[in-house]
């Protein structure tokens, strides 16, 4: 639910409970005050019918023109009585109408007046149906006006939603679109709303200010991996002095053997780990038109040597396959997936190499692995352990496919593991 | 032979001159851009080790001046900035080689040994090492002048041994020279040993003296 329609659900249904109780408490009260009125002019008229009839106390017959006049009158009856009421009493009453056929709302005020000496009940009526109409008025002119008022802040609000929420949108837009290893940042939007300004304005200092920092970190990595080489060179160089020693015990001369393992695995994990904030730095920009066969043929023909220890057999079926890329790029993608194919290859077995279409194909007969690909492709997650495994090569395969929109796929099928990079 | 070496690692600097001297190269020192325009402009050097990470001028600007000055010299960049954009830009100025840090020592003198021997025999090049004589170029090796067939990997081994003579060469060392990156697999050296025997084995047949000694747990060493 957004934000304005709970505001406006709250106000909606304050005003229409306000509205709903309103229409009869107002019919009521003016039904109240227009009794009243009907009420005063009604004792009016009796009162004046009294001071009236005085007047004619000299008739003889009065009593036989009272009976005709009662016959005649619609709104005031005069009809002997047995005993004077003390005081008038008013009542409403519905009275049929043989005109119209329906009957009809009246209010009547019954009182007693004496002539001649004699009691007679006097009563004075005088028609709703006026007021009923206005009271009707009222009423609908009340419920049409609830009911614009609903439809009216419904629209009024969804314009208003659109409008004053628009800014709000947009940077939500923005933020959501927002990639930190991406250049751009979210540009700072004047709205005519202060408090859509300052959201403006924290966003944008905050991505601003994580970009320093994401940006930062990525030169750390790379200044790191940079300032390391040369303490590694001179380590590396020292024990080259050492071996020079022609009195070398066996023990140290196994122990110098060990140190330089370590050397190169050191420097291996700190090329990879620069090769990666290279990636990320977006240092292979050049792109060239490359024959993926001719390419994967260089070096499967170099590292069958490798594989040949282990009799592992590379098998290519290679058609013709132009890509436009990084060479390099390429270079370093391959050179991983096939290490990572004679690695984990089991010996005696087969390593296919195939392209079809625009997918190409590396199959090698392993265990099954107790990890999964998101974890295997993720940084220094290693199945073996390898010390010669950086547990690198998979996270650049990665990183290369998601930097040049490859797509990376992994299958483990007959205890065949298949990677397939679609370029 | 002469090499200047310009880098301002001295520890660094202390291995490479005294394996280089071993080697019967002649080594000059420069600790900084300063000392090194100091000694390009008076001497000539037949091979020149560039580190471009100087702590006062980028070893680029030193390269460059050298080559304004048409000096003949072989120059190697070495840097531990291992960026295609700076190998490029090394190359273009006219540098001869480059090479990452860290790297092997034997490595090293490898590639000096190449240069040297492009330079001064101005292509036409052959390397001898008692009755061994191995024409770079068409990379057939000779044993009392009868030639004889070795594999890609047993000539490049040949000719990485000789350029290290009388050094101890690792087996990582040998192993990253043969192999480059796919190295990384070998954790076994039997690679490097079939082939050794194979190349052992063909010398000696040719009438060859034993020169490749194995250095038990290390590597091997090729010495008189």
């Amino acid at each position: 639910m957004r934000l304005l329609q709970v505001n406006l659900r709250s106000l909606l249904l304050y005003s229409l409970v306000l509205l709903i109780i309103s229409i009869p408490v107002s019919i009521l009260s003016i039904q109240a005050i227009l009794n009243e009125e009907i009420d005063e002019s009604l004792a009016l008229q009796a009162d004046q019918f009294r001071h009236h009839i005085q007047s004619f106390e000299y008739l003889d017959d009065l009593d036989t023109d009272l009976r005709v006049f009662d016959q005649i009158s619609y709104n005031v009856h005069i009809k002997p009585d047995t005993k004077i009421l003390p005081e008038g009493t008013y009542s409403t009453l519905s009275i049929y109408d043989s005109l119209e056929h329906e009957t009809k709302p009246f209010r009547q005020l019954q009182s007693s007046v004496l002539i001649k000496g004699k009691p007679y009940s006097l009563t004075v009526r005088m028609s709703l149906v006026d007021n009923e109409e206005l009271l009707q008025a009222i009423g609908t002119v009340q419920v049409a006006v609830s009911i614009l008022l609903t439809i009216g802040l419904l629209l009024l609000n969804r314009r208003l939603a659109k409008r004053i929420w628009k800014p709000f949108y947009n940077t939500l837009d923005r933020l959501k679109a927002f990639e930190l290893d991406k250049s751009e940042t979210i540009p700072l939007e004047e709205t005519r709303i202060v408090e859509f300004n300052d959201l403006n304005k924290a966003i944008s200092h905050l991505t601003e200010r994580s970009r320093k920092v994401y940006l930062n970190q990525k030169e750390f990595i790379e200044n790191a991996s940079h300032e390391l080489q040369t303490p590694i060179a001179i380590f590396q160089s020292k024990l080259d002095t050492l071996m020079q020693n022609p009195r070398l015990a066996q023990d140290d001369a196994d122990t110098i053997m060990e140190l330089e393992s370590t050397a190169q695995r050191m420097s291996r994990l700190n090329k990879n780990l620069l090769l990666l904030s290279k990636i990320d730095n977006d240092q292979f920009l050049a792109k060239e038109p490359i024959e993926l066969s001719t390419l994967i043929q260089n070096q499967i023909d170099s590292q069958k040597l490798v594989a040949q220890i282990d009799n592992i057999i590379i098998n290519i079926t290679l058609p013709a396959l132009e890509i436009v890329a990084n060479k390099t790029l390429i270079e370093v993608l391959l050179t991983n997936l096939f290490h990572n194919a004679i690695r984990y290859s089991l010996p005696d077995h087969e390593i296919n190499i195939t392209i079809q279409g625009r997918t190409l194909s590396i199959a090698n007969k392993g265990k099954q692995l107790a990890i999964s690909f998101e974890k295997m492709t993720e940084r220094f997650s290693k199945e073996s352990s390898d010390p010669n495994s950086t547990g690198l090569g998979l996270a650049i395969v990665k990183k290369i496919c998601d930097s040049c929109s490859y797509s990376l796929h992994y299958t483990f099928h007959n205890a065949i593991h298949t990677f397939s990079i679609t370029f | 032979m002469k090499i200047l070496i310009i880098e301002d690692e001295k520890q660094l600097v202390k291995s490479i001159t005294t394996a280089l001297r071993t080697e019967g190269y002649v080594c000059e020192i420069a600790y900084s851009a300063a000392e090194a325009n100091e000694k390009i402009l008076v001497f000539d050097y037949d091979c020149i080790l560039l580190d471009i990470n100087l702590p006062d001028v980028s070893g680029l600007t030193i390269l460059a001046k050298i080559k304004s000055h048409n000096k003949p010299d072989g120059v190697i960049i070495i840097t531990a900035k291992n960026s295609l954009e700076d190998k490029v830009k090394g190359l273009n100025l006219g540098a001869d080689d480059y090479l990452a840090k860290p790297f092997f020592m034997p490595e090293l003198i490898a590639r000096v040994s190449a240069i040297i021997r492009r330079k001064q025999f101005n292509g036409n090049n052959k390397i001898t090492f008692q009755e061994i004589a191995i024409d770079i170029l068409g990379k057939a090796v000779t044993v009392n002048n009868t030639e004889i067939d070795l594999t890609r990997m047993e000539y490049a081994l040949l000719a990485f041994l000789i350029a290290n003579k009388n050094r101890v060469v690792s087996k990582n060392a040998i192993a990253e020279h043969l192999s480059g990156d796919d190295a990384e697999l070998l954790d076994k050296f039997d690679f490097i040993y079939s082939h050794m025997k194979n190349l052992k084995r063909k010398l000696t047949e040719a009438g060859c003296e034993d020169y490749i000694k194995t250095v038990y747990g290390l590597g091997y060493k090729f010495s008189t």
